[in-house]
């Protein structure tokens, strides 16, 4: 291949240059005219042969052509093209790296469990991604290593950070039709309501019963002897009672927000966290934290800083018992169902001492009691 | 250019090729550049000798063989 500059030749009789050039038998190419000067392009070879023979001539290379223009360029600034080639590398491994491992499930043991089985198949934290096929491939071997734990799996990249998302299996244990089994009373109490879905009510309402008592009998018999076993069913609501003890102090701080907001900027690194600006909003304060973006592990977020204000309330004694009573209350209605509710309650002693207020309350409550034990 | 000048050269094994385009001419294969100035060309071929005449006539590309001459061309002469 021929390599052609570009040059510059400064003569007034631009014909009679051409002419000797000609005798010369050079190759030149893409001739414009100037006022004093020819310039044209000219093959290197060509070009030592002008400047051996046509000395008088004040020859200029103006510039390489083609492949060779190229090559110069990218010879000069090949800084800059060696720190975009890395530059580009270093993007594409990085963008191709796994930095977090998400596994979405309540279940700490499962987690833990699917952890293993993707360290196992070589998927960790500052690994390389794989393929689509290759992750179906270990959603495959990790369901069949664990039939009875895992239901559904799912992995989804998300950038740099491995999203799985797992569905555990719940195998129900269901109850032997054969096996008989008797309803009693977990709790002793007056019987409010029975319902029986299988067996004999043994019992009525307004009836007392013991804790332990047979409230609805799985044998069912004829004439005193047992005709059948079933595993008996049904519900039984009774009169039950608490005896309960609270105690909460007459005053309390409370903190009501000024209206003043700040932002600021903190970094966490696992439970490690790293407030950058001083906060502008003094000691007293409320924190939201929105979050930024992850990177390596750190997490950036964007602080909210509610200056806050504190006071103290102080409870008259019938303030504090009122509260007492309705925190007691709310307490127990956690615990009840649609059918269970609160029947009566009374306090039988309050009693002051080192600025708080004891409370005894005897509650009484419709509950359900009926639990099955089997024979 | 030359690849196909050098193909029809071997497909027609013509000695020499002359082609006029508008305000351009272009010869191939002559064999000596006699003459040169801004309104008459003189190149000597195999068989005779071709005259360009005309105004601002300019060499815009040259070789050993091959001849790009462009201005405005008033006649082609060819003188045995």
């Amino acid at each position: 291949m021929k390599h052609y500059v570009l040059v510059r030749i400064k003569t007034p009789k631009k014909t009679s240059l051409l002419l000797k050039l000609n005798r010369l038998n050079v190759d030149i190419k893409e001739i414009v005219y100037e006022k004093d000067s020819l310039t044209f392009k000219i093959d290197k070879q060509d070009l030592k042969k002008v400047k051996k023979y046509l000395v008088s001539y004040q020859v200029e290379i103006l510039d390489e052509t083609g492949v060779y223009k190229l090559k110069k360029e990218l010879k000069k600034n090949n800084l800059i093209i060696t720190g975009i080639f890395f530059a580009v590398i270093i993007f594409m491994i990085l963008s191709n790296i796994i930095v977090k491992i998400n596994i979405i499930h309540e279940d700490s043991t499962l987690r833990e469990l699917i952890l293993e089985s993707l360290k196992e198949e070589g998927v960790t934290t500052l690994s390389f991604k794989k393929s689509y096929d290759e992750y179906e491939r270990i959603i495959e071997h990790i369901k069949d290593e664990y039939p009875n734990q895992i239901e559904w799996l799912e992995i989804d990249v998300e950038g740099m950070v491995l999203n799985v998302r797992v569905e555990e299996r719940i195998i129900k244990e269901y109850e032997q039709s054969d096996s008989s089994c008797h309803i009693v009373a977990s709790k002793s109490g007056i019987i409010e309501s029975i319902t029986t879905q299988k067996g004999v009510a043994e019992v009525s309402i307004h009836d007392y019963v013991k804790k332990g008592d047979i409230l609805i009998n799985g044998n069912i018999k004829l004439n005193e002897e047992i005709k059948e076993s079933v595993c008996a069913s049904g519900s039984v609501y009774a009169e039950v009672w608490y005896h309960v003890n609270a105690g909460l102090p007459l005053t309390e701080i409370k903190e009501t927000d000024t209206g003043k907001m700040r932002y600021n900027l903190m970094i966490k690194k696992g439970s490690e966290e790293t407030v950058l600006l001083k906060s502008r909003v003094g000691e007293e304060k409320r924190v939201e934290n929105v979050l930024l973006f992850r990177i390596f592990g750190f997490e950036f977020y964007l602080q909210k800083e509610y200056e806050i204000e504190t006071s103290t309330i102080t409870y008259t004694e019938e303030e504090a018992l009122e509260k007492g009573i309705s925190l007691i209350n709310e307490k127990l209605e956690l615990k009840l169902d649609n059918f269970e509710e609160i029947i009566e309650e009374k306090v039988l002693q309050k009693e002051l001492k080192n600025n708080n207020i004891y409370i005894d309350m005897f509650v009484a409550v419709k509950e359900q009691i009926g639990i099955k034990e089997y024979f | 250019m030359r690849i196909i000048k050098n193909l029809q050269n071997f497909l027609y094994d013509q000695d020499y090729y002359i082609d006029i385009y508008n305000n351009c001419l272009h010869v191939y294969y002559y064999e000596d550049l006699q003459n040169l100035s801004s309104t008459l060309i003189e190149l000597k071929l195999k068989e005779f000798i071709l005259k360009i005449e005309g105004k601002d006539l300019i060499v815009s590309e040259m070789d050993k063989h091959e001849i790009l001459i462009k201005g405005k061309i008033d006649a082609v002469r060819f003188l045995r």
